[in-house]
């Protein structure tokens, strides 16, 4: 070891460029890993915490109902199973009915969302997207239009809105509301179409008091995607405890376009963090290659004194050890340190197009970043690996030098 | 044969081949070389003196022959057993390149106990009280290229020495010195010879060294010419 740490130190800018080499593949990979990490994240949350929940409850569609979710006539019986079913951390009851909405002359297709007020606020994001006006209150009435079908209608907060329920499952209903609040939407697309109303307000569109279409739930400790097993493991146990007629919906199975976006993205990233280590590895290769031919006599030496290739072999490898493991340290390191420092200054905002795009794809215009430790080891123990492979071949021809041949070397 | 040969050799062949072309560089080589010799292989460039001394170490392979190693044959050996052969029973002094750079000169000395996987402590001190022997051990801590090439050769033989082989083969060691270092070193050489028993076998085609040897052997075109003791 003593004699592969002095080779280092000899041969300075060589053993800076192999850290380098290293240290750069992870460097990029922990802040790449870092963007994804909070990218899916903020997917994740906007999809499961916005609308969708973790998984739903819904009635098992005993006829066609085109887009509209089937209708629970009387949803007691699962709520009562859900009741007995561990790792629910929260869940409430929605009806979502297509239904048509008039102002004056102007009218639009939107989808009525009933919710209850009081069991949202904790984790709905609803409130705090209100820009004109206020959030829904039990009991009150009203609805709440995004800016965009705010604009289509040309309504403003006090305004009323004739809704059309159009569910095919129950008999035509019709209310008139009037808008108590606008609010701004993560997508453009639920902007212009989604309209919120209390739960009892959306059951006079159904004309029933008990009807819903789905009890949207979320589960202790799941916070992530990554977190699927745990969400799988409830959803098991959910589907054996509900009566016949219902059915479970994950997150993945409700907004599958976000499932598949995230699906790519990890082999992706694999892709990625291959060609960071195939070009880190071919770094290496090549700088403890030129190492080994410039010390061919010395080496040649070596053998002659009676070392064995297995230790020749041990003496290159040990100089790609240490490059490896600090190399991968560092990259780790200052790349966590950049999550850091980034996100100690709030992320990194986007404008412009950029942030309207990110808007329209609902997700923030703001770039966060997150670190995950385990992705962090993976991308420093498998690129240090990936330099220490590299550097295999040029210690096995290091190894398999003729003495005399190699003594008598001229560079 | 002699019962206190350290090394033997029968009917010893090196070709050189390039091609289709043929060079030999040894001719069907007989000698032994006695326990405590001190010996020298003379004669001009190309008469084969490395050669000999290459195939002696274990560093080469004949082409015909035989060579025994207290009695053991050596061609039978794979490169791993010839490796250990070299670490545990031959010291080498090489004509140049002979110190590792990057180690100082305690640590060069101490290098092949280290191989040997003597302990730290116990090669430190070996390593040290042969350089003391030698006269360069106020050099104990300094790197190579901070000695004369006179000092460096010196620190040489004591890693030669340093682990007690069976015999130093020494190839060419004065050839990059003037007269007086070259005296000196050989004289030195002698001096481990006598003290230590140590068995030597040099090649030189510096005639003034040969009168302070017990035997020089005289090669020509890969032939022994004449084999004379001395002393």
């Amino acid at each position: 070891m003593k004699v592969a740490l002095r080779y280092l130190v000899r041969n300075r800018r060589r053993t800076l460029l192999t850290l380098l080499a290293v240290l750069i593949p992870v460097y990029f990979l922990v802040f790449m890993f870092g963007f994804a990490n909070a990218n899916l994240r903020d997917m994740f949350e906007t999809a499961t915490r916005f609308d969708t929940g973790h998984a739903q409850i819904r009635a098992v569609p005993t006829k066609a109902t085109g887009a509209a979710i089937p209708l629970m006539r009387d949803p007691s019986d699962a709520l009562a199973a859900l009741a007995e079913v561990k790792g629910i951390e929260w869940r409430t009851v929605r009806l979502d009915l297509p239904a048509l909405a008039s102002v004056g002359d102007r009218s639009r297709a939107v989808h009525v969302q009933g919710v209850v007020p009081e069991e949202i606020g904790p984790v709905s994001a609803l409130a705090d997207r209100i820009i004109a006006g206020s959030s829904l209150t039990a009991g009150e009435g009203g609805v709440l239009v995004g800016e965009e079908l705010a604009h289509l209608l040309g309504v403003e907060v006090g305004d009323e809105v004739v809704l059309l329920g159009a569910h095919p499952e129950t008999a035509l209903g019709a209310i008139r509301e009037p808008v108590i609040g606008v609010y701004r939407a993560p997508e453009a697309t639920l902007g212009r179409t989604v309209v919120y109303a209390d739960l009892a307000t959306a059951r006079q569109l159904a004309r029933s008091e008990v009807a819903a279409t789905a009890i949207v739930i979320r589960v202790a400790g799941v916070a992530s995607p990554r977190d699927q097993t745990t969400l799988n493991r409830v959803v098991r146990e959910l589907r054996a405890a509900l009566p016949a007629g219902y059915e479970v919906k994950d997150w993945t199975e409700l907004v599958p376009m976000v499932a598949t976006y995230m699906g790519i993205l990890t082999p992706a990233l694999a892709i990625v963090a291959g060609i960071f280590f195939a070009l880190g590895g071919l770094v290496v290769l090549n700088t403890i290659y030129l190492s080994v031919l410039e010390r061919t006599r010395e080496l040649g030496l070596i053998l002659s004194l009676g070392a064995s290739r297995g230790r020749v072999v041990k003496m290159i490898l040990a100089e790609a050890g240490v490059l490896a493991v600090v190399g991968a340290l560092g990259g780790a390191l200052t790349g966590v340190a950049l999550i850091l420092v980034v996100e100690a200054f709030g992320g990194i905002p986007l404008w412009g197009a950029a942030a309207e795009f990110m808007r329209e794809m609902g997700m923030s215009s703001v770039l966060h970043l997150s670190a995950d430790p385990g992705q962090v080891a993976l991308a420093a123990g498998a690129m240090a690996a990936v330099a220490v492979l590299a550097a295999w071949w040029p210690a096995r021809r290091a190894s398999r030098l003729e003495p005399m041949e190699a003594m008598r070397y001229v560079d | 044969m002699s019962t206190s040969a350290v090394m033997r050799t029968e009917d010893l062949w090196k070709i050189y081949r390039t091609g289709t072309a043929e060079t030999p560089a040894l001719r069907g080589v007989d000698l032994e070389i006695e326990e405590r010799e001190f010996t020298a292989t003379a004669g001009p460039s190309g008469s084969g003196k490395s050669t000999l001394l290459h195939l002696l170490g274990g560093l080469d392979r004949p082409t015909g022959g035989e060579i025994y190693l207290d009695g053991q044959p050596m061609s039978d050996l794979s490169k791993d057993k010839l490796a250990q052969l070299r670490l545990t029973r031959i010291g080498f002094v090489f004509q140049a390149y002979n110190l590792l750079p990057v180690l100082t000169v305690l640590e060069n000395t101490a290098f092949v106990l280290e191989l040997q996987g003597v302990p730290y402590r116990e090669r430190l001190r070996r390593a040290r009280a042969i350089l003391a022997e030698l006269g360069v051990e106020k050099y104990a801590d300094q790197f190579p290229n901070r000695l004369s090439g006179g000092e460096q050769q010196r620190v040489a033989v004591a890693r030669a020495v340093v682990s007690d082989p069976a015999i130093v083969l020494a190839d060419e060691p004065t050839a990059n010195l003037d007269t007086k270092t070259s005296l000196d070193l050989i004289d030195l050489m002698r001096r481990m010879n006598e003290e230590h028993n140590t068995t030597f076998l040099f090649a030189t085609h510096d005639m003034r060294l040969l009168d302070r040897v017990d035997r020089v052997i005289y090669l020509e075109d890969g032939r022994i010419a004449r084999d004379e003791r001395v002393r």
